[in-house]
């Protein structure tokens, strides 16, 4: 099962804090019972007044008053000790804290090791060599076209290009009211007649 | 002669059953005195529920003035649980498991389960998540006896123990023990293994 290995050990310190929160809980249990005590001795002062027993009833609630004091001090004790107790509990969450902290440093140097500066700097200087390498390569292969093939070419794009602009949309102004005329044909058949001529007209150049 | 239910000065709704004279006796017929113990469990563990009442005793029967007269007593039909009778209830109760003699070895004291002990062990550790408590050392006294009330109030430390030492067997609770007493950690662990 190797549950053991989940759960933490037991520390002095932990010995400690349960010590203390014991004691803690005794003064709680002994002030229960003063301020029992001291309920009682109301109620016993009352009845003797009513008895008429003055004597009595001043005693009780002397004794009543002496309560009060001693739970009063029991209460600055409690106080002292709760204190002492959220104190250790606090500065035991500080060193788990202390410990993430130095763990993550840990954890990021070791990162760092791994991406050495001078490799990263090597790559990036392989990478710019790589790629001026490419462009001169590419003006190589462009550089072979002879200058009237590169005539050609330019005037075949400026073709396409005043195509594809301008016509467009004279095409579609006098070819739309036709689609209605012929048969009831969906809307794609405007598409296929703008594009149509484009076509037919670039082999009769070439 | 319509049977009806009853509320109690506590507020507990009494089934109608309760004014029924026959409830008070035990049955000859084995078949209906399995009903009639069935509907007293029944009653028991609801009313030990809703008050939150731990322990039940023949003694209960016996004597009037105790936290369970409103069920072993009604006083409209003029009738009472018999103490033989609760002993007899009360041996049913540990022989379904829904009780434990308590303390061990004799027969007129149980410890109702009115949830089991595993059932309090979920309570305890979702109590203990949900205020932020895991991982700290606290006392037996502070879970019973909380500043602010809850599910765990008033739990008897037996009871509190054994839904702890469930949990102690799934890694979720650790005991600790000084000179003084003892204490129990709580751990959020993984629920199963």
């Amino acid at each position: 099962m190797g549950g053991n290995q989940s759960v933490p050990k037991i520390t002095p310190r932990d010995r400690a804090i349960l010590d203390m929160k014991l004691q803690r809980d005794k003064l709680k249990q002994y002030q229960k019972n003063i301020q029992r005590v001291l309920n009682r001795e109301h109620e016993i002062a009352k009845q003797h007044l009513a008895n008429g027993n003055r004597d009595r009833a001043l005693i009780a609630l002397r004794q009543r008053k002496y309560q009060e004091t001693l739970l009063a001090k029991t209460d600055a004790q409690l106080e002292q000790l709760e204190q002492l107790v959220s104190t250790i509990e606090f500065s035991l969450v500080e060193i788990s804290v202390l410990h993430g902290l130095k763990t993550g440093s840990e954890v990021l140097k070791q990162i760092n090791k791994e991406m050495c500066l001078e490799d990263v700097e090597k790559l990036m200087d392989e990478t710019q060599e790589a790629r001026a390498y490419q462009e001169e390569i590419s003006n190589m292969l462009a550089n072979n076209l002879t200058p009237d093939d590169e005539e050609a070419v330019q005037e075949e794009f400026r073709q396409l290009q005043a195509l594809a602009a301008p016509d467009a949309e004279p095409e579609r102004i006098t070819k739309l009211p036709n689609v209605p005329d012929t048969e009831p044909v969906r809307v794609e058949t405007p598409e296929p007649y703008v594009h149509e001529p484009v076509r037919e007209r670039v082999p009769v150049l070439a | 002669m319509a049977l009806s239910t009853h509320t109690t000065p506590t507020g507990f709704l009494l089934p109608s059953i309760h004014s029924a004279p026959p409830f008070f006796t035990q049955q000859p017929n084995p078949a209906t005195q399995a009903t009639v113990t069935e509907q007293w469990t029944k009653l028991i563990l609801s009313y030990a529920r809703f008050r939150r009442l731990f322990t039940l005793r023949v003694e209960d029967a016996e004597t009037s003035g105790g936290d369970w007269d409103e069920v072993s007593r009604n006083p409209r039909i003029n009738r009472r649980l018999l103490p033989s009778y609760l002993e007899y209830i009360i041996s049913q109760l540990v022989a379904k498991g829904l009780a434990v003699y308590e303390p061990a070895k004799q027969t007129r004291s149980v410890q109702l389960y009115w949830r089991l002990p595993e059932e309090w062990a979920e309570v305890l550790h979702e109590w203990a998540s949900s205020t932020g408590q895991l991982n700290t050392i606290m006392t037996f006294y502070e879970i019973v006896e909380p500043p602010l009330p809850s599910e765990l109030s008033n739990l008897p430390i037996s009871l509190l123990k054994k839904a702890i030492g469930i949990l102690a067997k799934t890694a979720r609770a650790q005991i600790i023990a000084v000179a003084d007493g003892e204490g129990v950690r709580f751990l959020a662990g993984t629920s199963g293994r």
